[in-house]
């Protein structure tokens, strides 16, 4: 900014050191590259440079036409030579090699990675090694124990046995030289040997143990030189007991078999039969089971032959070796005798005591009329009933009566057992308000069961079970929804039902049954209240602090009781209102079509601007916007009528006539005046500026003569495009064309106007609006004089020949002027505008100069003025 | 406007049944000049040329994926473009068959197109309520100018030589005058199935969905007759102008064919009109120049063309 423009600013108390004064939009050249080639990752890369690469670095992504996805060798499909057609090879002589894919094979290195890293350590408690060793460590074993093991043993092993695991434990006790089977410990002499297993007992059972013992015997020379393992010790393997039973009892026995001997201990395993050959040592074999072992459970004692007042000595006894290893008992209860001389039965011992006499009691007196009715005493006696199954774990575990229920029938102090339930963490106050809700709840749905139950199979008797409903059900109803509003009589006496419950000390009166109502009806209706109250009572204690509901409750319209008419008035009153709410709805204008009378109530006029091609396409000039503004600016090109309008207007002062731009205030936006703020024609002169016309010279410059001649043939243009148009649109009434009123021929200047009467009001008007701004244009000196053609051409200016003179003057006054050719640059913009003069404003007055104004137009043009 | 000596009346001579459409015909459109040819457009997405004088169909134009819903023809007769459900209108050319553009934008179904006089604009209505016009001179896409007044579907409308007058469904009659710069709208207040202007653009005949024809003053705005009688309450049907506009013809909805003296509104005889078509008359059209010959369109799927029996004759 110059200083002297600051300093004029200054005057003009613009602050000149503010930014918005100072600013600087200008870039001059273009900004450096950046210096270094930053690592930025935002940085634009153009689309042919972008490329995805994976954390090595290798390019992950390629176009489709350089192979896709990672297309490796070069990017190319695999060889040099790109695509090739494959030749065939059979597969038949690789058949062998081939192996089966795995997806590992598939996998690149991270996939690989992931999976081991998603492998996670299978088993730690691996299973016993039976062999010792691994199988590797096996393997390697085989080379040494060749000589130990035959082969078929070897393979009998790895085949039967399954894969061998060992524990650490068991690995390092196997280096140590321990086998399975073998106790723990150093090893031992034999005869501590035989002591171990004599002592030795079955850890499940308690009893002797009688299997696996070392069998060598004691006068073996060649036993001594040895020292033997330790006999294993027996791990002791608890079952786990899975039923509920008492201990040793024995689901399906007998009492007897329950308690009178306990046969059944130390010979669990199967019953071997009887006879030759089996030691007490041999293993049972699936062929020496004894089959018909069954149906002997009684008689734990078994003959080997038939046996018949034979010598009780000669009694060969074959059983188990418990049984033989206590003969003195059972020879001592032998030798024992009924006193009818017979023999006590071995393994039971006569009594000392003597049997109690049975008491007798006398019978009872038996009526007289008393019949003997035996099938009676059939059915009812449980007796005859066939026992009930045994009764299995999971049935009597399911039984209704729980330990705590048994424990007080059987009267036992309850036990001050830890809390089961939830409901004992809870507080007194929460347990009773579930309780309440729950017996709520049980009440209501027995209650009206059975209700509906009885009412079902006969007519009931007729004092009305009530249905009932739990008092603060019926009070939370109460409160709640009601939902018999449209039946005042019906809510009345659900309401009564309501309170009937509510309070059941009686201070409410029951619902009674109507008159007419009969009881299946009243029932019902009971039923049904019982029903609504339960389903619109509002949400009740626990939950109901918890909730809040969403939307307002509908109360239903407000019901006036009793038999309520709306007065007249009432209804003209809404009558009224909906009527007005209608016509507010219909607009005059449908309310005027809707009785026919169509015409100007129903028609709307808008400006309406067709687009300029629109109208160049239709061969249509494009009408001025501002046709209802200024009409006598434009009137020329928008109207088709043709007429003489301002003949009566006297041209004001003839020397002297003012001619104003019209300044275009809101013309539409378009692409060309964007940018030039509110002002649409700021620097429109400059752009616009070019040679002014021929014509302005001819004016200026030509005699008088000259121009007559060329105005000729002007006129006689002018009515020649219109006259088509006229006949076209024809929305012009005849009347308004060509109104003949007489013409001063030396004035006579055509025009275009757009309707009559509005063109002289509006010339008026526009003619009062041009004085007040006279002073305004007179800043910029615009004075117009302007016989430029619209840039159609077609649209011809008359021209007005007595206009000349002053125009002349004016002309010759700017050119005095300094050669200032403001002047014409607001021609120029008026012209460019397509601002038709009328004629009468073809020349321009200029005003009485303003000292004030005119210092300032010698002077140069202030920034204001720019602004 | 009316001859002095009263309406000729109306041609009712069955002269030739084009019935090859599958389904309804919404339009039938004679051609311009001599008008011996007759476009149909119908549900069956199908343009057909026919030769009314034989009642012959000469071609098929299929190339649209929905119905046809309007056909307009050029001044030469050598294209036209036709419109419907597929929201774009088709320009073709008829000596080929096939389109040369189809002009897209719309939003909705175009119910109605129509040329300019010299064929260098075409105007279409459409559903989304918007009138489209389309330059056909440059090989801009984008429509000149949106005409976006309308608060419904555009059902009709008609470009004339200085003005384009649309009809909608919210009831009013909009005339954009171009010269003036100006939109007249008129407030009939019920559905506007068809306008068509007089030739001297004076007055426009606008047929409702409430049983009414109307004849309207363009300038002022008016009504200067009402012609009732027939039933039009829920389609499109499309009024039009007898011989010489000497008088009004709609077809209806039961299929009858009705026609008023225009001056006095009066029915003409037969009345009541004998029903021509099974269902509703989709369109009536008067030939343009021969004074006993129209034809209509149904939706039974046939189109007829009607004579005067001397003419049928010959």
């Amino acid at each position: 900014m110059t200083t002297r423009l600051k300093r004029k600013l200054g005057e003009l108390g613009v602050d000149t050191s503010s930014r918005k004064a100072s600013e600087n939009f200008c870039l001059i050249g273009t900004p450096l590259p950046p210096l270094e080639k930053s690592k930025d990752t935002g940085e634009f890369v153009p689309l042919w440079k972008q490329d995805v690469r994976d954390e090595k670095g290798r390019r992950r992504l390629h176009g489709a036409f350089t192979g896709g996805f990672s297309a490796g060798y070069f990017n190319t499909v695999g060889s040099k030579e790109g695509w090739a057609p494959a030749t065939f090879t059979s597969s038949r002589n690789e058949r062998a090699k081939k192996q089966a894919m795995r997806p590992e094979d598939f996998m690149d290195e991270e996939d690989i990675q992931d999976l081991k890293d998603s492998r996670t350590i299978v088993d730690t408690t691996e299973e016993m090694d039976f062999l010792g060793g691994t199988q590797a460590e096996l393997l390697g074993k085989t080379a040494d124990d060749d000589s130990a093991k035959d082969p078929i043993t070897r393979a009998l092993e790895t085949s039967l046995l399954p894969t061998p695991k060992d524990s650490v434990g068991a690995r390092i006790l196997k280096r140590m030289g321990w086998r399975l089977g073998q106790g723990i410990g150093t090893r031992i002499s034999l005869k501590e040997r035989k002591i171990q297993d004599k002592l030795a007992y079955d850890a499940t059972t308690g009893t002797k143990f009688s299997g696996s013992t070392l069998d060598i015997p004691d006068d073996d020379e060649e036993a001594d030189k040895h020292t033997y393992a330790r006999r294993d010790t027996p791990v002791l393997a608890v079952s786990r007991k899975d039923n509920s039973h008492g201990l040793g009892y024995v689901p399906g026995l007998g009492l007897n078999e329950s308690l009178g001997k306990n046969v059944g201990a130390g010979s669990k395993g199967p019953k071997l039969a009887g006879g030759f050959g089996l030691g007490a040592l041999n293993d049972a074999d699936e062929d020496d089971l004894d089959v018909y072992d069954h149906d002997q459970r009684n008689s734990r004692q078994r003959l080997a032959y038939d046996h018949i007042n034979g010598d009780d000595d000669d009694v060969v006894v074959v059983g188990g070796r418990a049984e033989r290893s206590k003969p003195t008992v059972s020879r001592s209860s032998a030798s024992a005798y009924f006193r009818d001389g017979r023999v006590v039965l071995s393994g039971f011992v006569l009594s000392d005591q003597p049997v109690a006499e049975d008491r007798w009691f006398p019978l009872p007196d038996i009526p007289a009329n008393w019949k003997p009715d035996p099938g009676r005493v059939w059915e009812t006696n449980n007796e005859n009933v066939p026992p009930p199954a045994p009764v299995r774990d999971a049935q009597w575990k399911r039984s209704a009566i729980s330990a705590d229920q048994r424990g007080v029938l059987l009267g036992e102090t309850p036990l001050q057992a830890v809390p089961r339930s939830v409901f004992d963490y809870m507080s007194e106050k929460d347990r009773e308000r579930i309780k309440r809700i729950a017996s709520g709840l049980k009440s209501l749905s027995t209650d009206t069961g059975t209700d509906a139950r009885s009412a079902a199979p006969a007519p009931p008797p007729p004092p009305v079970s009530l249905a009932k409903v739990e008092p603060h059900v019926a009070q939370a109803a109460l409160r709640g929804f009601q939902p018999f509003t449209r039946d005042p009589s019906k809510q009345v006496r659900y309401t009564t039902y309501l309170q009937s419950q509510a309070n059941q000390d009686g201070s409410a009166p029951p619902l009674t049954r109507l008159p007419h109502q009969n009881v299946d009806e009243f029932q019902k209706e009971l039923e049904d209240y019982a029903k609504a109250a339960s389903l619109f009572k509002p949400m009740s204690g626990a939950m109901a602090g918890r909730f809040t509901s969403a939307a307002v409750i509908d109360h239903g319209p407000k019901i006036i009781e009793g038999l309520h008419t709306p007065s007249i008035a009432e209804i003209e009153a809404k009558e009224a209102q909906q009527r007005k709410e209608e016509e507010d709805r219909i607009s005059p204008k449908a309310h005027a079509a809707k009785m026919g009378m169509y015409g100007p109530l129903t028609r709307e006029k808008i400006v309406w601007r067709p687009s300029k091609l629109l109208c160049k396409r239709f061969g249509v000039k494009e009408p001025e916007s501002d046709v209802v503004e200024e009409p006598v600016a434009g009137p020329s090109k928008t109207t088709p009528s043709f007429t003489h309008p301002e003949q009566g207007v006297p041209i004001p002062s003839a020397g002297k006539d003012v001619t104003t731009p019209v300044q275009r205030i809101d013309g539409p936006r378009d692409l060309a005046n964007i940018g030039l703020g509110e002002d649409e024609t700021q620097g429109q002169d400059t752009l616009s500026y070019e040679r002014p016309s021929m014509d302005i010279f001819k004016a200026i410059f030509a005699s008088d003569d000259e121009e007559s001649d060329d105005e000729d043939p002007v006129e006689e243009d002018v009515p020649d495009p219109p006259v088509p148009a006229t006949e076209k649109i024809g929305f012009t009434s005849a009347a308004d064309i060509l109104n003949d009123t007489p013409i001063d021929m030396s004035t006579l200047k055509p025009t275009f106007v757009p309707r009559e009467g509005k063109s002289k009001k509006s010339g008026e008007k526009s003619k009062e609006k041009k004085d007040k701004k006279d002073k305004k244009k007179k800043e910029k000196k615009s004075v117009l004089v302007s016989f430029e053609m619209d840039e159609e051409g077609d649209a011809v200016e008359p021209k007005q020949p007595k206009d000349r003179p002053a125009k002349k003057k004016r002309n010759v006054e700017n050119e005095t002027n300094g050669g200032d050719d403001h002047a014409m640059w607001a021609a120029k913009e008026s012209a460019s505008k397509a601002d038709p003069i009328p004629p009468s404003m073809s020349a321009s007055v200029e005003p009485p100069p303003d000292p004030d104004l005119q210092s300032r137009q010698k002077g140069r043009k202030r920034a204001v003025d720019f602004m | 406007m009316a001859p002095s000596r009263g309406p000729q009346p109306l041609a009712r001579t069955l002269h030739a049944t084009l019935a090859n459409h599958k389904g309804g015909v919404n339009v039938s459109r004679y051609s311009k000049g001599a008008a011996k040819y007759v476009l149909t457009g119908g549900q069956d997405r199908t343009v057909r040329l026919w030769n009314a004088d034989s009642g012959t169909e000469i071609k098929t134009f299929a190339a649209h994926g929905y119905e046809v819903l309007s056909i307009t023809v050029s001044q030469d007769n050598a294209k036209f473009a036709s419109s419907g459900g597929d929201r774009s209108v088709f320009l073709w050319d008829v000596a080929t068959g096939t389109t040369t553009r189809r002009l897209s934008g719309h939003m909705g179904k175009i119910y109605v197109v129509d040329f300019n006089e010299d064929s260098t604009v075409v105007a279409s209505g459409s559903f989304d309520s918007s009138v489209r016009l389309w330059d056909l001179r440059s090989q801009n896409r984008a429509p000149i100018q949106i005409l976006d007044e309308a608060r419904d579907a555009v059902q009709t409308l008609h470009v004339g030589s200085t003005f384009i007058v649309t009809g909608s469904i919210d009831g009013h009659v909009r005339i954009y005058d171009l010269r003036m710069g100006e939109l007249r709208s008129d407030f009939i207040g019920h559905p506007v199935g068809s306008v068509i202007p007089t030739q001297d653009s004076q007055t426009y005949l606008v047929a409702t969905l409430d049983n009414h024809i109307r004849l309207m003053d363009s300038s002022t705005g008016k009504l200067l007759n009402d012609f009732t009688g027939h039933l039009n309450e829920s389609y499109r049907t499309r009024a039009c102008f007898g011989h010489a506009e000497a008088s009004v013809v709609c077809g209806d909805e039961n299929g009858q064919v009705w026609a008023w003296d225009l001056l006095d509104a009066k029915l003409m005889q037969p009345n009541p009109p004998p029903k021509t078509h099974q269902k509703i008359i989709t369109w009536t059209e008067h030939h343009p120049s021969d004074t006993g010959e129209m034809l209509t369109a149904s939706a039974d799927g046939t189109v007829k063309i009607w004579r005067h029996p001397q003419n049928t004759a010959s």
